[in-house]
């Protein structure tokens, strides 16, 4: 089989299983689940051969008119006037990354569902869910152009709806399904314009052409760059845009694994290190990226540690995680002067070489913690199911002797995020906190707080679910889960365990891998010190800190610090609460009264007291008499030619 | 070639007229059941048979299907002269489509005095066929006003609340709306010296003498305002919401779907090649008060508490990208056009005829009394949340297509525009999946659980989920498959069908002259700002 011919299936394979379950199957819950989840298998199986199978070569530069894809296949989709608008794939290391990403965890989150939704009635429409987000995520990851991107990332969109929608006689699950799409949608808005844009200014959208036009002196508005920002901001969920995220823990856990941990949300940065050559052009909007990433990095971080329930935690954890890779992306370049080389008039010119890349630092967080955190996530499921639906972590408590598989699991999962050494979290955290270090002290030493508050949160919630006693029916009665959970588990336990995969991905994906900025020498010390202390700041304070009881230490024994914390957490959601009922509907209400009364009210009834100051019959005019409308014809006829004309001289 | 016998075309409409003037001598309501089914089917076979067989048909001036009947009219200028080219293809397959759907529906909805309704749903059928199949602008603005008098005693008639001040409402603009753009139609024939009403001699007089700039801007002032009302540009769309609130289901599908988009088809088949410097010359205006429509008529739209009501809103809002398109003065913007008319009338046709199956389950249009009804019926909740997620434009559905086109064409156009309009992406999903999250899910509401108590609540019927299917499959087809309709459309647009000068290669010369903005070509322009 051709790589074209296995990209194609990685896409055309989820879609038709979706299609399948969502015309024949509604009502046959296994059925579906057998499609879907031996579809998932077909899929990651394509998708490590398309990976590993060696379709591309290897090379990092872009050259004008070079196109680095072995996989090649476009097709125009629509073509009106001079707008083309095509279907392509550009399969680089990148693409290539992302697709085993989306794959590995995809079938670990497919088979952990079937011991999860074992008793759920609408496993059919669970698992079309789960073929439809597969299969809009795939074209995300090859789309060789942004109007493709875009067209995946609107389905994408959807499919989280559908999904966290999930649980839809829940009021919460239906207006959290909607609050997702609708935020989205805020971002996108930015996201299509700065496509459009692109279009305009580029004369294509596609990325390989873009590249080799910036390359070759095409200048970019500012306003281009962070327009399309906007979108990895909505996708991404990034401050402040982020609400919908920890609303999106509603739907069930596998799916938060899935599309709201470990890909879809991932999608706003891998977008970003596809377009990386249009930040590049302009240094000012990376600044934004950057600053955005911090803020949101601190701020869920923050926001984690008053959790109660374990998938919000999770969540907030996400968002802080999501503001790392955004803020490695927008931190850039490591640029080092290394000597003198002769210039073209004969001189001697500074010779600068990059020493690693933002997005290789972005795109290496992306993956270590798309499988932690889906580790976390189904560890999470596990213990959600095994304490029948309770998600409450103070009610928790004593399930590292009931659940031992999950426990281990979840805690190298935690051990992982916090950045224990020769765990893959490790790697990438160090790696972009070398970046901060280098490129800019402030992101460094906020990024470097938000790694001890990491630690911090996350040891304890792993303290108070699975240590001490039980604290509920539902945490003393609790059981390991089945064999089709806990192997999804193990899986991704193994490859949160950095050196068990680093090298083969290193290897595999040198594309990207080769710009992840290392520190050398003193550097290296100074950060590979800095990173153990402060995981065991963090985790050392959580420790002794919090007891595995059924309240919350904090808010026991320093409660303000408990009540700002909430505040915080609390007061985005206000605003747009408060925009939403207080401002748009009393704007929509204002402008329905305007409607009905002006326009349709006043200027009918004027235009009726007009006729009759004419004479013309006004009262035929209100009994509906056939003679009324020719009136109402001539009048207008006049009203309408002089308005014209008079516009017009 | 065509191995039937008869013009295909001419047997399209002819056949639901028929239908019609069969029913009117009064045969058993089994009989006119069974001539409705034949009138409101052999439309919609012939569309997609036709549709099928356009590509590689020889051309006539742009027409491939082309026939001409003297009808004894000649003498003034007007014959029966019918035809497709790749503008009116897709609308008239449209018809097609949306009337099977809206007939299917009609004629299995046990309406009070059903032969009297049927009589009248197929006269507008063969009305809405010969609109997009006339050549000649006589007919085609004959072939309206058949279709629209129909509609008007359908609302007066079997409409629901108001029926009676809707209708008025109604007839009163859509009738100066009508009459309006007879008038531009009539002048423009009068200043062209053409010898006959046909599109095409129209198009040859108007290509060897131009039309003097003060004459294409009255006249295309007059036609913006006339089909302005018909397809309810800002201020003038007071009537649509009410009208459609009031209208029986299949009437307000068919009218919706439609008939509305006569006004658009004639500024797009014959105002925009016609009289490009009046067109240049009042895309401003016309540019902005379609953007009154996309924005402020979304706020509207988002205060709706009325189903019915929030779909009738949400058509005028829609409406307005449709106006863009035409202001953007472009072959793109043009061809999005098409695309937001083909895919609007199928999505707004599904909303109107769900929207009357929920209440027959809830027994209300407000919304504020339903919620849960998705346990009750899953497929109606699918097939609605379908019909949402197209209208709102989710990628896989045709209207995806229109809005995308019409955004990247009004850049050319005027960049801040874009982003307002392009703004409507976001209110659109707020008053869409508000609607559904309100009748589909959460938990039902006090009302709505002492309603479905007593009447307890079913999933769609077949006579409900024939014709949903048929318009999703529609809109899906296009949506996946765009080349559908943009292969003929693009020929048609970019002149490479034989028929000389290409309307919009005309419209932008005017531009040039015409002292408004040129749109950028992109391949070509300088970076932005």
């Amino acid at each position: 089989m051709s790589p074209t011919h296995l990209a194609l299936i990685t896409l055309l394979v989820p879609l038709a299983s979706a299609a399948i379950i969502a015309l024949f199957l509604r009502r046959s819950g296994t059925l579906a689940q057998i499609i879907s989840v031996t579809a998932c298998a077909a899929y990651a199986a394509a998708a490590l051969m398309l990976a590993f199978g060696g379709s591309r070569q290897l090379l990092k530069t872009t050259l004008p008119g070079y196109r680095d894809e072995a996989v090649n296949a476009s097709f125009d989709w629509l073509s009106i006037g001079d707008f083309t608008l095509s279907l392509g794939i550009k399969f680089d290391d990148l693409a290539a990354l992302m697709l085993v990403i989306v794959a590995i965890v995809g079938l670990c989150v497919h088979i952990f569902s079937i011991g999860y939704m074992r008793d759920d009635k609408a496993r059919a429409r669970y698992f079309g869910g789960l073929s439809i987000f597969m299969f809009s995520m795939t074209g995300i990851v090859l789309a060789d152009n942004l109007f493709m991107m875009f067209i995946f990332w609107e389905l994408v969109g959807f499919s989280s709806w559908l999904l966290i929608n999930h649980y839809r006689e829940k009021q919460f699950a239906a207006d959290a399904s909607k609050k997702a799409f609708i935020v989205n949608r805020v971002g996108d808005f930015g996201f299509l314009l700065g496509i459009i844009a692109c279009y305009y200014v580029f004369g294509t959208t596609n990325l390989t052409e873009m590249s080799a036009k910036i390359a070759g002196g095409a200048a970019v508005a500012t306003c281009i760059p962070l327009a399309l920002f906007c979108g990895a901001v909505g996708k991404s969920a990034q401050f402040p845009l982020h609400v919908w995220l920890p609303d999106a823990m509603e739907g069930p856990t596998p799916v938060s694994a899935l599309i709201h941990a470990a890909t879809m949300v991932a999608a706003g940065i891998y977008m970003l290190c596809r377009i990386e050559p249009i930040f590049a052009a302009v240094p000012a909007a990376l600044n934004v990226v950057m600053w955005a990433g911090v803020i949101t990095a601190l701020y869920a971080a923050l926001c984690a540690i008053t959790q109660s329930d374990i998938k919000k935690v999770l969540a907030y954890s996400t968002l802080s995680q999501l503001g790392y890779m955004v803020a490695a992306f927008g931190l850039g370049n490591i640029v080092k002067d290394v000597g003198m080389q002769p210039s073209g008039n004969g001189e001697m010119a500074p010779l600068f070489l990059i020493f690693g890349t933002g997005a290789a630092a972005a795109m290496f967080h992306l993956t270590t913690h798309a499988f932690f955190k889906a580790l976390l996530f189904l560890g999470s499921g596990s213990v959600i199911a095994g304490c029948h639906h309770e998600q409450n972590i103070f009610k928790m408590g004593g399930l590292r002797r009931k659940m031992p598989i999950t426990f281990i699991t979840f805690t190298i999962g935690v051990l992982a995020i916090i950045g224990m050494p020769f765990l893959s979290g490790f790697f990438s955290k160090d790696s972009i906190l070398y970046l901060a270090m280098h490129n800019n002290m402030a992101a460094f030493s906020i990024l470097t707080l938000t790694a001890v508050l990491t630690a911090f949160y996350m040891v304890r919630m792993w303290k108070i679910t699975f240590l001490g006693q039980s604290r509920s029916e539902e945490a003393s009665h609790a059981k390991e889960s089945s064999i089709s959970m806990t192997t999804p588990l193990i899986v991704l336990a193994l490859l949160a365990v950095g050196f068990v995969y680093v090298p083969v991905f290193y290897k595999a994906f040198l594309g990207v891998f080769d710009n992840v900025p290392l520190a050398q020498g003193t550097a290296h010390t100074i950060i590979l010190i800095t990173s153990i202390a402060v995981m065991l700041i963090g985790a050392g304070a959580a420790l002794a800190f919090y007891k595995s009881a059924a309240t919350d230490t904090l808010r026991d024994r320093i409660p303000g610090v408990f009540t700002i914390l909430t505040h915080l957490k609390e007061t985005p959601d206000r605003v747009y609460n408060y925009y939403v009922t207080k401002l748009q509907q009393r704007f929509a209400l204002l402008l329905n009264f305007l409607d009905q009364f002006l326009i349709g009210g006043l200027i009918v009834r004027g235009l009726a007291g007009l006729t009759g100051f004419f004479g013309l019959g006004a009262r035929a005019l209100h009994v509906g008499s056939i003679h009324a409308y020719v009136y109402w014809f001539f009048i207008g006829v006049v009203l309408i030619w002089a308005f014209a004309t008079g516009f017009l001289s | 070639m065509n191995p039937f016998p008869i013009d295909l075309l001419l047997l399209s409409i002819a056949t639901p007229l028929a239908a019609a003037l069969i029913i009117a001598f009064g045969p058993s309501r089994k009989i006119a059941m069974i001539l409705a089914y034949i009138g409101f089917s052999v439309p919609a076979l012939v569309a997609i048979y036709l549709v099928g067989k356009f590509a590689g048909m020889p051309l006539h001036h742009g027409y491939a299907y082309f026939t001409s009947y003297d009808l004894g009219l000649a003498a003034w200028g007007i014959k029966l002269t019918l035809g497709l080219n790749g503008i009116s293809l897709g609308l008239f397959a449209l018809a097609g489509i949306v009337g099977f759907a809206a007939g299917f529906y009609a004629i299995q909805s046990g309406a009070e005095r059903l032969r009297q309704y049927l009589l009248l749903l197929l006269v507008m059928q063969g009305g809405l066929m010969g609109v997009f199949a006339s050549v000649d602008i006589f007919f085609f603005y004959f072939f309206h006003e058949f279709a629209l008098i129909a509609t008007f005693i359908m609302v007066g008639v079997w409409g629901g609340r108001d029926r009676n001040y809707a209708a008025m409402m109604m007839t009163i603009y859509l009738t100066l709306g009508a009459m309006l753009s007879l008038a531009g139609l009539i002048a423009i024939y009068w200043t062209s010296g053409a010898a006959n009403f046909d599109l095409i001699a129209l198009r040859d007089a108007i290509a060897s003498q131009p039309l003097s700039e003060v004459v294409q801007k009255n006249i295309f002032g007059i036609l913006m305002f006339g089909f302005g009302i018909l397809v309810s540009l800002f201020p003038l769309h007071s009537w649509a919401p009410l009208g459609y609130g009031a209208a029986p289901s299949s009437a307000a599908m068919l009218h919706a779907g439609v008939l509305k988009k006569f006004g658009l088809y004639g500024l797009v088949q014959i105002a925009l090649p016609l009289i490009p410097s009046g067109a240049a010359h009042w895309s401003h205006i016309l540019a902005i008060l379609a953007l009154c429509n996309v924005v402020i008529i979304g706020f509207v739209t988002i205060a709706q508490t009325d189903l019915k009501q929030m779909i009738g809103y949400s058509s005028v809002m829609h409406m307005g990208y449709a106006f863009l398109g035409v202001a953007a003065m472009s072959a793109l913007g043009a061809g999005g056009v098409v695309l937001m008319m083909i895919a609007h009338g199928l999505s707004v046709a599904l909303l109107f005829l769900l929207s009357t199956s929920i209440h027959h389950r809830t027994q209300t249009f407000d919304m504020a009394s339903m919620g849960g009804l998705a346990k009750q019926a899953p497929l109606l909740s699918a097939l609605f949340v379908a019909a949402i997620f197209a209208s709102i434009g989710l990628p896989g559905f045709a209207n995806f297509w229109g809005e995308l086109t019409i955004f990247v064409a009004l850049w050319g156009f005027s960049k801040w525009m874009t982003i307002a309009a392009v703004a409507g992406i976001i209110i659109s999903a707020i008053y869409g999946l508000r609607a559904a999250a309100r009748i589909f899910f959460g938990p039902p509401t006090e009302t709505f659980a002492k309603i479905a108590a007593e009447n307890p609540v079913t999933d769609l019927r077949w006579s409900e989920r024939v014709p949903a299917f048929v318009l999703l499959a529609a809109l899906v087809l296009v949506g996946v498959w765009p080349k559908i309709v943009t292969t003929p459309l693009n020929a048609q647009l970019t002149g490479l069908s034989g028929m000389g000068d290409s309307p919009m290669s005309m419209a932008a010369d005017a531009q040039n002259t015409g002292g408004s903005p040129v749109p950028p070509n992109p391949s070509r322009s300088a970076p932005a700002k």
